[in-house]
């Protein structure tokens, strides 16, 4: 929604030295009205209802009414809430008689110092409850420990968006040291919610497995169908159960197919791994890649199709075995001045 | 726990995809650093949980966080794979012919368990107990026992360089072992005896602790013996 005018006044001046654009807090707040009000706009010309226009239906309607070609996903038109386009931007830090509103404004990284000074005041506040207690004679080192459970610091990206501003490497080790020093002290869980608000929870894993739905045909018997990828091979498996152990590759038997060893063995990986190997038939195409590659992708593809069949324990069981991720490793390709992907020429002194 | 995450790079968010890195680097993989080694064994799931000690339990819970890499095209859960194996296989392979080497391997271990068991038919009752007939099992002896103990680093100090004995850590031992081994077996035989006679004629005898690869760790070790002198030449 932004109109850009370029004016040869603006051309004089020194743009590079202006430093990063910067937006006033009543332009923002313009262009999230403006936001808001072409939202329901979009809605009325896709004919939906303007209350629950999310951001999904927003990204749907301008891919179909501005449908573009190109290939970088940030040139295609976009339209998003303006807090995610604008980056934030502190507001003027001083009055109107120049005086700085902070009291650490002229450190330069006056959010950054604040929370250490705020962080060292927590440390001396538990310190001084420790005293008490051992005054009374209450203390006891492993009283009340914080449970964490499963989190982690915040990163030193999302130290900055929390704080506003760019610190370094050096300040966030230095942040990250002071906090484990506040966790290290036994009576921590005076300050707990303080310290939780700079740890981020971490999701297990296994959450972002896609199970592939349980399908059944005319006669009852369950079959999962699963596509699996390595290198430039795709395949697609259909694993059927009641079966006999049977494999069919692109219509030929598997012994056929794979005239060595290590190709059916990985096959049969994650079946003997998880321990049905004469439970299901399965029916194989692959196309693409070499010997290895094939066998390779089937395996994950067998792997996917498994999963529907299983538990979550015994899913996650095949993610830890690596059975579950796609192989990244592709060919690396030859560069110029060298003879292949790593070996250069011949070095010559002369 | 704490110690692990705070091991972790910048981004997360970002680490959670196999890596593609615009700039190549000269050591680089396609996974990024936050993927874990696969556990292919099955033993190793079906511990229950107060078989732990508290280190395992915490890497377990650390395992359900991280994602892991993919299991590699030579190792299954199988009986019959062995790691120990499966390197010696890579190690013998030439061009990418892993079909050939694997055959080799196979063809090696079936002529020590035939030597092995001739041996035992022809012995007499107490002397029986005493032949191995796994070959595996005489696989893994006789690799031990070429294994050295000390390796020599070349240090230059005041313009002139040092042989100086330093510890080597478990990998590099097995690395030589085996690489002294297929040398050995490669180079100092009579060009009709295919490898497979070779490989396990020199396994037989370092099983019994003789043969050239055993002398040559014991060369080694004379060597670090007598370079003692310079042992404090080395910093790390």
């Amino acid at each position: 929604m932004l109109i850009v005018c370029m004016s040869s006044a603006l051309h004089r001046k020194n743009l590079a030295a202006a430093g990063p654009e910067q937006f006033t807090a009543e332009f923002v707040k313009k262009q999230i009205d403006e936001f808001e009000v072409g939202k329901r706009h979009l809605a009325n010309m896709m004919g939906e209802d303007p209350e629950n226009f999310s951001q999904e239906d927003i990204d749907r309607s301008i891919a179909y009414l501005f449908p573009s070609g190109l290939f970088e996903k940030k040139a295609r038109p976009l339209m998003k809430h303006p807090d995610e386009i604008f980056p934030k931007q502190r507001a003027v830090q001083w009055g109107a008689d120049g005086r700085p509103f902070h009291f650490l404004f002229y450190t330069g990284k006056q959010s950054y110092y604040f929370l250490m000074h705020e962080l060292y005041g927590k440390l001396l506040n538990v310190e001084k409850h420790q005293d008490r207690l051992r005054a009374k004679g209450l203390f006891s080192s492993d009283a009340n420990s914080m449970s964490l459970g499963m989190s982690r610091w915040f990163t030193k990206e999302e130290l900055e968006v929390s704080l506003v501003e760019t610190i370094s490497t050096h300040d966030y080790t230095h942040f990250v040291q002071l906090m484990e020093r506040l966790l290290s002290m036994p009576y921590c869980s005076l300050e707990q919610q303080f310290i939780l608000q700079y740890r981020r929870q971490l999701e297990a894993q296994s959450m972002h497995q896609i199970v592939q739905p349980l399908q059944q045909d005319e006669k009852g018997v369950a079959y999962s169908s699963a596509e699996g990828l390595r290198k430039t091979s795709r395949s697609s498996v259909v694993l059927r159960d009641c079966g006999s152990g049977r494999v069919t590759v692109n219509g030929q038997d598997c012994h056929h197919y794979f005239s060595v060893l290590q190709d059916r063995e990985q096959l049969m990986f994650p079946l003997q791994f998880m321990g049905v190997l004469g439970r299901f038939d399965l029916k194989c195409t692959v196309s693409g890649g070499g010997r290895s590659s094939q066998a390779g992708a089937l395996r994950l593809a067998i792997s996917r199709a498994l999963l529907s069949f299983l538990s979550e324990k015994e899913g996650e069981a095949m993610r830890q075995a690596g059975l579950l991720t796609p192989d990244p490793r592709v060919r690396e390709r030859k560069k110029p001045g060298q003879e292949g992907a790593r070996r250069k020429y011949t070095w010559k002194k002369r | 726990m704490d110690t692990h995450v705070l091991k972790m790079a910048a981004s997360v968010s970002g680490l959670l995809k196999p890596w593609t890195s615009r700039v190549v680097l000269v050591r680089w993989s396609r996974y990024n650093p936050y993927y874990l080694e696969p556990e292919v064994r099955k033993e190793a799931y079906n511990r229950p949980e107060t078989e732990l000690s508290p280190e395992d339990q915490e890497e377990r819970q650390l395992k359900t966080l991280r994602p892991i890499k993919a299991a590699t095209s030579g190792v299954t859960s199988s009986v019959f794979d062995d790691p120990v194996i499966s390197k010696f296989i890579n190690m013998m392979m030439r061009q990418g012919k892993k079909v050939l080497a694997r055959e080799i391997m196979l063809q090696t271990l079936e002529n020590i368990k035939k030597k092995q068991v001739e041996r035992y038919h022809k012995a007499t009752g107490g002397q029986k107990e005493e032949i191995e007939c796994n070959p595996y099992e005489i696989f893994h002896q006789a690799l031990e026992n070429c294994k050295p103990v000390v390796g020599l680093a070349s240090i230059q100090k005041g313009g002139k360089s040092y042989q100086v004995p330093i510890p080597l850590t478990d990998n590099r031992r097995r690395f030589l072992a085996m690489k002294w081994m297929i040398t050995e077996c490669k180079e100092n035989k009579h060009r009709r005896t295919l490898m497979y006679e070779k490989l396990s004629q020199e396994l037989l005898a370092a099983f019994q602790k003789e043969g050239n690869v055993i002398k040559k760790k014991h060369e080694l070790h004379k060597m670090a013996e007598a370079n003692r002198a310079y042992a404090h030449y080395r910093w790390w």
